[in-house]
């Protein structure tokens, strides 16, 4: 793989930022979709910008994760391509999941250059707001040393923190001292490094060696981790224990960069019923809890986005009462794109597994006829 | 005691699966009572909320026929049903919810006895492994 290497002396974020002022300068892009800090210091949103001095207020790698950005990205291009290049700076993750998006006629890739960043995991969205100086001092730290071991339990066992489907991607890792690595992904990518006259072929072995190292170490700690929970989770009666604290808000569907349905049918007056039909229920069960399918929102959902889920964890941030949503959905989903060797985000190429088939294929999911039976 | 009388939802399509279902009369064939027949216009309609919420609210199987493979009336709608099936199937497999409540076999137009046969080794099959746990929990 090759890349190109540019300077950083001021910092990681200062050097990518410096790189893009340059670009928009160049009118390679007409605008810029970047996480910004809010005007009250306590959270981040994504901005689009096309005036540079705006830039000095960006965190390419800010410490929290409050808007997955795919969904930033899906409603920007809710109404297909506009005329304006814009270039999106997002987490592996993010990209990922526009990446799915894409997949499911929500994102509009055509006129967006995706922009990824080596990514050392976010700090758990409700510990940040609660004190975010503490949070920034904290995540300055990860940052320094980059210790991907964030506190977050979806970054703490994330195995693809590097090198998604993008244009091109900032390698942090194993770069030189004050300098960071450009690497083009596709030949948007290299036609862009082109353009800034930056030459683009030299060797990113050491990132190369970095990112694999950190890859397999995770990797196995995702499969440890997700053993161990799946011994926890087992069982209705486990699984039950865990989703009795919801309160049906349904804020967990409406953060996710996945859940794009204008109209969720677990919202919807399918679900909505009559005294006597909740009463029936009650009497076959003993009696029903309200607010009732709680659980058919929890499994339904992951059976409607599951296969394009790509654990980060934003349901999780988003759960007032704590409910380890992200964990199960994660486990869930793992095993779910196993059984079509899917990758969510892996590859706009890859066709959603819903959408196409073989004829030979699942042959364990039929139930064989052998013989006749009760002959 | 009386016997456990396990509630089965059988989704069959409107072609191949009810068609099973209507020689399988006609040759005076029977199934269990305890087999409620649902229809669905294709099996690739069937949405895997159906099998989850019949799971949750009652049922202590659910059994899905539809077209043989290359048979279907819409072309593909039973390999995508297969695939809908394979990704319920991973849930509640992972979770430890019951996969085996779950069958998908298919039944053409004519195979009145390959329906009734199904029918009876599907209840035969819940009687052995018991209520389903879902259906008696009142906090779901």
């Amino acid at each position: 793989m090759k890349g190109a290497v540019i300077q950083a002396k001021a910092g990681i974020a200062d050097g990518i930022l410096n790189f893009l002022k340059e670009a928009l300068d160049k009118g390679f892009f007409d605008a810029l979709l970047l996480p910004v800090r809010v005007p009250a210091g306590d959270s981040f949103s994504y901005i689009l910008m096309r005036d540079t001095s705006l830039l000095d207020g960006a965190f390419p790698l800010p410490p929290v994760m409050p808007v997955q950005g795919a969904r930033a990205l899906s409603s920007l291009t809710r109404y297909g391509k506009g005329t304006n290049r814009i270039a999106v700076l997002m987490r592996p993750c993010e990209i990922r999941a526009a990446i799915e998006l894409h997949k499911l006629d929500q994102v509009d890739l055509e006129n967006i250059f995706l922009l990824s960043v080596d990514c050392p995991g976010v700090l758990p969205l409700g510990d940040y707001i609660k004190d975010p100086r503490k949070g920034d001092a904290l995540y300055e730290k990860v940052l320094q040393e980059w210790i991907i071991r964030s506190p977050r339990w979806a970054c703490d066992i994330c195995d693809k923190f590097s090198m998604p489907h993008s244009d091109a991607h900032f390698g942090i890792l194993g770069a030189p001292e004050s300098s960071l690595f450009v690497i083009p992904g596709t030949t948007k990518g290299k036609d862009f490094l082109e353009s800034l006259d930056i030459e683009y072929h030299t060797s990113v072995k050491s990132w190369e060696t970095k990112v694999q190292e950190l890859t397999e170490e995770i990797s196995k700690k995702r499969e440890q981790t997700l053993q161990a929970l799946s011994r926890d989770t087992r069982g209705p009666e486990r699984l039950l224990g865990i989703f009795s604290k919801c309160i049906n808000c349904h804020n967990c569907m409406r953060v996710c960069p996945i859940c794009y349905c204008r109209q969720c049918y677990f919202d919807s007056d399918a679900l909505k019923l009559t005294p006597d039909n909740y009463l029936m229920r009650a009497q076959k069960k003993g009696a029903l809890r309200f607010m009732p399918d709680t659980l058919l929102f929890q499994l339904g959902r992951m059976s409607h986005m599951g296969l394009s889920c790509v654990s980060c964890g934003t349901c999780e941030d988003a759960c007032p009462m704590a409910i380890p949503v992200s964990r199960i959905f994660t486990l869930v989903a793992d095993s779910m794109q196993e059984v079509f060797d899917y990758v969510a985000g892996r590859n706009p190429q890859d066709p959603l597994p819903q959408i196409v088939y073989k004829e030979e294929e699942l042959k364990e999911v039929e139930k064989a006829y052998i013989e006749t039976y009760n002959k | 005691m009386k016997e456990f009388e396990p509630k089965i939802v059988y989704f069959l399509c409107d072609w191949c699966g009810t068609g099973g279902c209507e020689t399988a009369s006609a040759h005076h064939l029977y199934y269990p009572e305890n087999v409620l027949i649902s229809r669905v216009h294709c099996t690739g309609s069937l949405s895997a909320v159906h099998i989850l919420r019949s799971l949750i609210e009652g049922a202590d199987g659910v059994v899905i026929s539809g077209c043989h493979p290359g048979d279907c009336h819409f072309e593909t709608g039973n390999y995508r049903a297969r695939r809908r099936v394979a990704v319920v199937k991973s849930i509640l497999e992972t979770l430890e919810l019951g996969p085996e409540r779950v069958w998908f076999r298919y039944v053409a137009h004519g195979e009145g006895r390959r329906f009734v046969d199904t029918a009876a080794e599907f209840n035969d099959h819940l009687k052995k492994l018991g209520p389903n746990p879902l259906k008696l929990r009142r906090d779901t």
